[in-house]
């Protein structure tokens, strides 16, 4: 058995994190996915008919994601979805910020409401940084 | 390799449709698909002003416009200085009070997020989001 160099290590260990974090938040939010439909709702992009299907896909998207990175199967796949999830968030968030939209980020369901929206912004650029690192050194890829 | 990802990120976005289909068919007969479900715990400004006294007006917009103008006798609540300000609120509190939280205006959300931390966190009864916030409440004076 082979061991990894070092800045593989360094790739995995933060493909498990940014994974991770992609889990919990998948799962907290397929917990309660009207809720979620209301925090999509309440940054008025869409109309609630469609936020509300978004709703119930999206947890389980960050959900296969999540594990797809955590186990490293699919990965370039996991995270060219993963960094446009992050984008969309962001973007989404500073959409809401201009238009003087008073949000909660709803980023991480009932469990983010601890959190400012700083730390919510702070946290969604320190994972698409790693997701943009991760993609930059990623291997060549095998559809597995 | 340009085709491999497509594929990889086609395999995922379909993968996430199985259970997103399930949960779906699981709530088709409770969650509302077509507009969003009516908030049974908002009031209006003429409702709640004629409840008079037994109300304890919740302020959850930042400190600045608060200190610029606020509903007589209001409490200023928000979710980033919750735990500096939840005492003075459970204070004024009591169970024959009517809490009525307010933002800045009918679009903003801090007001309906602090109700549903009152009513789940601190279990607080008869929470109430003011409907229109503050400029609905300027509007009527």
């Amino acid at each position: 058995m082979t061991a990894l160099p070092r800045s593989k290590i360094l790739e995995r260990i933060l493909a498990i994190i940014v994974g991770a974090v992609f889990i919990y938040a998948g799962f907290l939010k397929a917990r309660d996915p009207v809720h979620f439909a209301s925090d999509i709702s309440n940054y008025q992009m869409v109309p609630w008919s469609v936020g509300v299907r978004f709703a119930f896909y999206l947890p389980w998207l960050e959900l296969v994601c999540g594990f797809a990175l955590v186990l490293h199967r699919f990965f370039s796949g996991a995270l060219a979805i993963t960094i446009a999830l992050l984008l969309a968030f962001l973007g989404a968030t500073a959409w809401a910020r201009i238009h003087g939209i008073d949000v909660s980020c709803g980023c991480f369901g009932s469990a983010g409401t601890n959190l400012t929206l700083a730390w919510h912004l702070a946290i969604l650029a320190g994972l698409l940084l790693a997701s943009i690192y991760l993609w930059c050194t990623r291997e060549r890829v095998r559809f597995a | 390799m340009g085709r491999v990802l497509v594929r990889q990120v086609l395999f995922l976005l379909g993968l996430a449709f199985l259970p997103a289909i399930g949960q779906a068919l699981y709530y088709r007969g409770t969650a509302s698909w077509q507009q969003r479900p009516v908030d049974s715990a908002a009031v209006s400004v003429e409702e709640a002003k004629n409840w008079g006294g037994a109300v304890l007006w919740v302020d959850a917009r930042a400190e600045e416009p608060f200190a610029k103008a606020h509903v007589p006798g209001a409490l200023r609540l928000d979710e980033d200085g919750w735990d500096t300000l939840l005492p003075s609120v459970l204070a004024a509190w009591s169970p024959e009070r009517k809490v009525v939280v307010y933002c800045s205006r009918e679009t903003c959300n801090a007001s309906h997020a602090v109700a549903e931390r009152l009513r789940h966190e601190v279990q607080l009864k008869n929470i109430y989001v003011l409907q229109g916030g503050w400029e609905e409440w300027e509007n009527k004076k």
